[in-house]
């Protein structure tokens, strides 16, 4: 200290310190309320490969290229790839997951409002990754 | 100076706390239903509101840093050093 007074300096450090405490602990409070899945949600198995998606639900029906939910249920999605690495991407809910062979990732969503919603790969996965397409249908389930 | 150091440890667990405990809460039960798109588009602004108020804050005080300490700024007062050649060494 060279007699000079720094009180302005440990003001700085404060506040920046504050902020980046503040902005991690908002961060990681939001990406665990995100990654928090219902336990009533419903499993939808999603397997990417060139240049498709398949859907299974849990109580075995299988759909490809569409994706038929109800409105209001929570839906886990299990997502993997049969040869290369894809990404399961619904623009419209934010949900986007990396399919990787030999791997499981989850990922969980809530449908509520009802339409058509485009589902497509967000991976570069060969010749017709730009039309590796599907659609989500979200209907009422009242 | 203990002063200011204590009132910035009060401030950040003042804002820490609160989430932390927020977090743990939640511990191993079921998950609320949540929109996905409101939680991550509002941190999103959030996030925007802060860096924007910080690059705003720190941009103003170089602005005015520069234009209060100009040489050719009427309240500038000359260093000790100014006239005595030493600068030129």
């Amino acid at each position: 200290m060279s007699g000079h007074s720094n009180w302005s300096e440990w003001v700085y450090i404060g506040v920046v310190v504050a902020l980046l405490a503040w902005v991690g602990a908002e961060a990681w409070n939001i990406e665990r309320l995100v990654e928090h899945v219902p336990e009533n949600a419903e499993v939808i198995k999603v397997t990417g490969q060139q240049w498709f998606w398949t859907f299974e639900h849990e109580d075995g029906t299988k759909e490809t290229g569409e994706l038929h939910v109800k409105k209001g249920v929570p839906y886990k999605f299990e997502i993997t790839s049969k040869d290369v690495i894809h990404s399961f991407n619904i623009p419209d809910y934010l949900v986007l997951m990396d399919a990787v062979p030999g791997r499981i990732n989850t990922v969980w969503f809530l449908p509520v409002d009802e339409g058509e919603f485009p589902i497509q790969c967000r991976e570069y996965c060969g010749l017709i990754h730009y039309n590796m397409r599907g659609t989500l249908y979200i209907e009422d389930g009242a | 100076m203990k002063n200011i150091i204590g009132l910035f440890m009060v401030l950040s667990i003042l804002v820490i706390l609160p989430t932390v405990q927020i977090v743990f809460a939640a511990g191993d039960e079921a998950g609320e239903y949540i929109d996905r798109r409101v939680e991550i588009w509002n941190l999103f602004f959030r996030m925007m509101t802060v860096a924007f108020v910080v690059g705003a804050v720190v941009s103003g005080t170089l602005i005015w840093l520069i234009w209060r300490f100009r040489e050719s700024n009427p309240k500038a007062t000359p260093t000790k050093y100014e006239g005595t050649g030493e600068l030129d060494r």
